[in-house]
């Protein structure tokens, strides 16, 4: 952590994009389509139907997934850093933070004296609604500008729409009360709004706890990519996300559209609206700020069932209502993030399959599985070397490259939740706008693991019976003919199985949370520049 | 870097390249690539494996009751001269399960060592040696009886620029094979088949003399054709090292020109023909018994010396007695006709490739003839049909 290339608390940006990288891209891309287009001759055989009900369902689920990976492609073909623009003096820029009850005031003792080290002239809001009066002298302890808005509605969003209305200045930077800005952050983004048409700013979401558990880590490289290459990509297509946290909004951008929008992805649903008004977006892929990823599963798995269930009100309601006034690129995009938690849905699709053909003999599809791998294989091959090779331009590459291992496992353990997200969205449940969790929470074992831990027993029933039932039930002359199917299933059952492991360590981790407070030992005199 | 070492770089990095160009090949089976080719063998050798566990827990089973029959099936000569009747069968649950040809082994009594596949050529992966199904039956005890079906509409234009278009190939198909055009194919199979290793009998492109049946037929080909063709295809194989194939030539005896499509001595091992009686079920067919099917072609058949296989034998139950069909066929066999040194029952419950209603063949549900088989063996001489000695 001591090298000053790993100093979590330097001015960090991705590389600039060349054209040969771009030629790459796009070579890496072209090979991928091939292997996607043989991947589409193979599968979509009339001889490789056996249960038409099932394989349609099958082929849903695979080729949502491949699909996505396209898009993926796509993105990173078009990925662009914006030249920096110098900020011109004497804008009127204001930060917007947010206090809750219940949310410890140490830290925002620092991130408000953060902000107040922030060098470009602004004004800082807390919106407060604790009715503490410790948070009313911590802002003005920091030279903040103390806003008491209680009792709004919408949460977060109503109270930035509350204060929207109380004060006057052009720029809004939304930041998030647990992130830590640098001095510089302001500068590295105003200059872009020289474009008039230029609505909002947004910069990546840097963490600085990620290594205080096995969650943090997981949660914080499960976001890497995409606030290096993805949003860079999406840049490039003109499709910025706006993330709520740590994004600079034009005061008449937000205006036009009725001011930030409500609900559980207040962000994606700003982000679309002011897409479809006609503003224009930024990326800026450097780290001016960092803040905090939940540390415990229990507060990232709530983490997520909100951002499940609010991201479909994208699909459900924003897409189809401002479809017509989006760029093509804009509603691919607006549609992938919309649907990104049908994994859940696509998940249980992959881990049910292998149980109907061991425990009822019903397969979706018949087909000489060398062949499918044969031409699968290069699909998932271009899938991992294009992750890869985009990850050069992750924002801090000297703490963020790596496999990403504990990202992939701990997405997979997110199934059941994205699928009750899914479940939840469909029947128009409502559930709670809760801020994520800024302490860690002492988890309980059982009631985090117990969907994983039933896999494990169906997994460990299931193997019993195959095993006893081939030792002493099938004939002889059968036994030989059917091990092939009947053991790769086993195995298609036991990858599950394997990838939740680790949703059932990060479980049992979560019983004892790390000591301490992050913020506790960060030093705020010491952000920002370069090493 | 000095020239004589720039040289030596030079010729290392080609020794190295050819290595490994050989090494993939080596891993490859012509047509296939290296790694369908390695699956395909993973997959065979998962199964052997499963089987060979099996049988640590709960003994030999099948295979070692048949062990008897091993002394034979590794022998290639010895199966070019059989001194007993093979048994044998296809059953339709094949090439799925091998259990209906145990259950049909139970049921009448006799071991049948003999077990019969069908397969036709074509690009479609089950169209390849089917590997996995004769190593099943292999180490299910028996010796693998293949019937490869020469149908050529199954390759695809795209993957073969150079055949001629799908609806022209049947039309002198046979001089097509002849003249190499197929080689792709053949060759493929042929290696998958020397990598088996063991003794296996391949029925090629049988009935060749009936027009109305199959493309391979005089429709569309010449006598000379089939036999060049023949000739190519074996030739293949034996420039493959594919030597443990015995080639088995089956005409369609009811129709007439048969002993023409002869391929010669050197390059058959068994002849071989169906006796199937239809029974009134069609207009083109009677009640036939054993004799009047076979009876007045034995002479010609046998004088080829060559062992004689009844390849699909059965008789339906309408229009006579069929237990009876079944005894007096069975009893005549070593005594008029002692050629015939191998019989595979057609124990097929749903045939619908001639008629257009399913028929059914199956001896196994017939306790009638299932007694009637097991009294036609016991009346034969001691040894017959070939069995584990006493």
């Amino acid at each position: 952590m001591s090298a000053p290339a790993r100093d979590l608390w330097r001015w960090r940006s991705a590389r600039p994009v060349r054209a040969r990288d771009r030629l790459l891209l796009g070579a890496l891309a072209g090979f991928g389509l091939i292997a996607v287009g043989r991947l589409v001759d193979f599968w979509f055989r009339n001889e490789h139907v056996a249960q038409p009900a099932l394989y349609v369902v099958l082929s849903i689920a695979l080729w949502y997934g491949v699909s996505r990976i396209v898009l993926s492609w796509v993105a990173y073909t078009r990925v662009r850093r914006p030249e920096h623009r110098v900020a011109p003096p004497g804008l009127r820029v204001a930060i917007f933070t947010t206090s809750s009850p219940g949310e410890p005031l140490a830290m925002f003792e620092q991130t408000l004296a953060a902000c107040d080290r922030i060098r470009y002239p602004h004004t800082t809001y807390l919106l407060d609604d604790t009715r503490d009066p410790r948070f009313r002298e911590c802002a003005q302890r920091h030279q903040a500008v103390w806003l008491e808005l209680v009792g709004l509605p919408g949460a977060k969003a109503g109270k930035i729409n509350g204060a929207l209305a109380r004060v006057t200045e052009d720029f809004i930077l939304v930041l998030d009360p647990d992130h830590l800005p640098f001095p510089e952050f302001l500068e590295r983004v105003l200059g872009h709004f020289d474009d008039e048409w230029v609505g909002f700013v947004q910069v990546p979401q840097a963490y600085y706890n990620q290594a205080r558990s096995f969650v943090a880590r997981g949660a914080a490289e499960q976001t890497y990519s995409f606030y290096g290459p993805l949003q860079m990509g999406l840049h490039g297509l003109g499709a910025t996300v706006a993330i709520g946290a740590n994004c600079t909004f034009r005061r008449k951008a937000l205006e036009s559209i009725g001011g930030h929008g409500v609900g559980l992805a207040e962000d994606l649903v700003t982000s679309i609206r002011l897409h479809a008004a006609g503003w224009r977006s930024v990326y800026v892929p450097e780290v001016v700020s960092r803040g905090l990823v939940p540390e415990d599963l229990g507060s990232f798995y709530k983490q997520q069932l909100k951002w499940a269930r609010g991201v479909y009100e994208v699909a459900f309601s924003e897409l189809p209502r401002l479809f017509r006034r989006l760029t093509g690129w804009q509603r691919i995009s607006y549609f992938t993030i919309g649907t990104y938690y049908l994994f859940g849905v696509t998940a249980l699709v992959f881990l049910v399959i292998p149980y109907l053909y061991l425990w009822a003999g019903v397969q979706p599809a018949s087909m000489y599985f060398q062949g499918f791998l044969v031409d699968a294989v290069p699909v998932a091959a271009s899938g991992v070397v294009m992750y890869f090779v985009a990850l050069r331009w992750l924002a801090h590459p000297a703490t963020e490259r790596g496999t990403h291992w504990r990202g992939f496992v701990l997405k997979f353990a997110c199934w059941p939740i994205f699928l009750a997200g899914t479940l939840l969205a469909i029947g128009r449940a409502e559930i709670p706008y809760i801020p994520t969790a800024k302490e860690a929470q002492r988890g309980r074992f059982l009631r985090l693991a117990w969907p994983q831990l039933l896999l494990f027993a169906l997994y460990g029933a299931t193997v019993w019976r195959v095993i006893a039932k081939r030792l002493h039930e099938t004939g002889e002359g059968s036994l030989q003919l059917s091990s092939q199917a009947v053991w790769g299933m086993v195995a298609f059952a036991t990858l599950p199985v394997v990838l939740s492991a680790g949703a059932v360590y990060a479980a049992w981790r979560s019983r004892h949370p790390a000591p301490g407070n992050p913020w506790d030992a960060v030093d705020v005199t010491r952000l920002g520049g370069t090493a | 870097m000095k020239r004589r070492y720039r040289l030596l770089v030079s010729l290392s990095v080609v020794a190295g390249a050819v290595a490994a160009i050989l090494l993939l090949n080596s891993l490859s089976a012509n047509a296939r690539g290296p790694l369908s080719g390695m699956l395909e063998r993973v997959g065979a050798g998962v199964g052997a494996l499963e089987q060979s566990v099996r049988r640590r827990f709960s003994g030999p089973g099948r295979a070692g009751e048949l062990a008897w029959f091993d002394r034979y099936r590794q022998d290639r000569e010895l199966l070019q001269r059989p001194d007993s009747i093979l048994l044998g069968a296809y059953e339709s649950g094949l090439p799925t399960t091998l259990d209906g040809v145990g259950a049909l082994e139970r049921k009448v009594g006799l071991p049948l060592p003999l077990i019969q596949i069908y397969t036709a050529w074509g690009d479609k992966p089950e169209q390849r040696f089917p590997l996995r199904v004769v190593t099943a039956i292999w180490d299910y005890g028996s010796l693998p009886v293949i019937t490869w079906e020469p149908w050529l509409t199954d390759f695809e234009n795209t993957l073969h620029p150079e055949l001629p278009l799908r609806d022209a190939r049947d039309q002198q198909g046979m001089a097509a094979i002849a003249s190499g055009q197929y080689d792709f194919y053949i060759d493929t199979w042929a290696a998958d088949a020397a990598t088996f290793g063991k003794p296996l009998m391949v029925r090629l492109g049988h009935e060749m003399n009936d027009p109305y049946r199959y493309p391979w037929g005089p429709q569309n080909n010449t006598k000379e054709d089939f036999i060049a063709m023949w000739r190519h295809v074996v030739a293949r194989f034996r420039d493959a090292r594919a030597t443990n194939v015995l080639w088995v030539w089956s005409p369609h005896v009811a129709y007439g020109y048969w002993e023409l499509y002869y391929p010669g001595d050197e390059w058959v091992d068994w002849t071989a023909t169906g006796v199937l009686n239809y029974g009134p079920i069609a207009q083109w067919s009677e009640w036939w018994s054993f004799d009047q099917i076979v009876g007045t072609k034995y002479a010609a058949l046998a004088a080829f010396g060559k062992p004689l296989l009844l390849a699909e034998f059965g008789s339906l139950a309408v229009g006579g007695d069929r237990a009876a069909w079944f005894r007096d066929a069975l009893e005549s066999l070593p005594s008029r006709y002692p050629m015939v040194k191998g019989l595979l029952f057609f124990e097929v419950a749903r045939d619908q490739t001639v008629t257009y209603q399913p028929i059914d063949w199956t001896v196994g549900r017939d306790s009638s003839v299932v007694q009637a088989i097991r009294e036609a063996a016991q009346r034969w001489a001691p040894g017959v049909p070939m069995r584990p000695p006493p």
